[in-house]
């Protein structure tokens, strides 16, 4: 049962037609795994905090550096130098003391990634590289879990969302891994732009653990920062894509 | 038939909470709710007909009949 304090707090979205005691009983009862707590990652871990996902574990190894402070709206100041998943989770118990937010300071890798990930009901990969993506990717396959998937560089960023089995996954979408991208630091991102695509993932990760509205299912959505114009393009599942063409489909709608 | 007191619950938490009640009721069960006049008894009455409920407004008084 919701009690008084949380009627109050989560208002105006129970009011919502779509929204009920029931999907929020369900994002209560639910977990996510926010991988990166950088500019994708701090929107995302906030909206999922503030709407009351009962777990929100937050992984990054990353320490807070300055030139982050622009578009990491979970990073003060005095926090450059502290270990973002601690720091993004101080933020995040204040937020909302009654979501248990768990920081993982740690880099996720091949060899941790399915450990770290089992058990959550979704993951947001929040993460800067090509090779952590296809590895987040990989682990949700073999685990089951679904994927909002994104990326953000200079005024572009593009989201998907992925149910492992039943919508195409990410490596479905690009086949070949990139040998190398330029890096955010080398490429330069207005903040802004990375918190519309975070806004993004977070809006999908809510509808999927809530039950709420249509998940962005083997399609990308293309956001141009300088214009604002918004593309979906279609993408398909692929029958031999290494990633998921041996996941059972899942069982569950919606 | 139950009653549910929302005199001194401000907008939009009476609905939250007249949205939550109807949520446990079975299709055709009857709740009274007791709204405060000016905002609340405008906007409770108009979300719990957009939600397809039949309602039914007497003064501060409203009857909802689940759909």
């Amino acid at each position: 049962m919701l009690d008084e304090s949380d009627l109050e707090r989560y208002s105006r979205q129970l009011v919502l037609p779509e929204w009920s005691g029931e999907a929020q009983e369900r994002l209560r009862d639910s977990s996510a795994m926010v991988i990166g707590l950088g500019a994708l990652g701090s929107p995302v871990a906030a909206y999922l905090v503030g709407a009351g996902v009962g777990r929100v574990g937050v992984v990054d190894h990353d320490d807070v550096e300055l030139s982050n402070l622009p578009r990491q709206p979970l990073h003060f100041t005095s926090d450059v130098g502290s270990n973002k998943a601690q720091s993004a989770a101080a933020k995040l118990s204040l937020l909302n003391p009654t979501v248990l937010v768990e920081p993982y300071p740690a880099r996720l890798g091949r060899m941790n990634a399915e450990m770290m990930l089992d058990g959550a009901d979704v993951v947001v990969d929040c993460s800067d590289s090509f090779a952590t993506r296809y590895v987040v990717n990989e682990a949700c396959c073999i685990l089951g879990i679904p994927l909002v998937e994104a990326g953000v560089l200079g005024f572009d960023g593009l989201t998907m969302t992925i149910r492992p089995g039943s919508s195409a996954c990410y490596r479905c979408a690009f086949p070949v891994e990139p040998e190398s991208a330029p890096s955010c630091a080398e490429a330069g991102v207005l903040g802004p732009v990375a918190g519309i695509v975070g806004s993004i993932q977070a809006l999908e990760a809510l509808k999927l653990l809530s039950g709420v509205g249509e998940p962005l299912l083997d399609k990308i959505v293309q956001v141009d920062g300088r214009t604002l114009a918004h593309t979906i393009v279609s993408t398909t599942k692929l029958a031999d894509c290494p990633a998921c063409a041996s996941v059972p489909a899942a069982t569950q709608s919606g | 038939m139950s009653t549910l007191d929302l005199t001194g619950t401000p907008c939009p938490l009476n609905w939250v909470k007249a949205k939550l009640a109807l949520e446990r009721m079975g299709a055709g069960e009857e709740i009274v709710l007791l709204l405060d006049p000016g905002e609340p008894i405008e906007s409770v009455p108009r979300s719990a007909r957009e939600d397809g409920h039949d309602v039914t407004v007497d003064g501060t008084r409203v009857t909802i009949v689940k759909r």
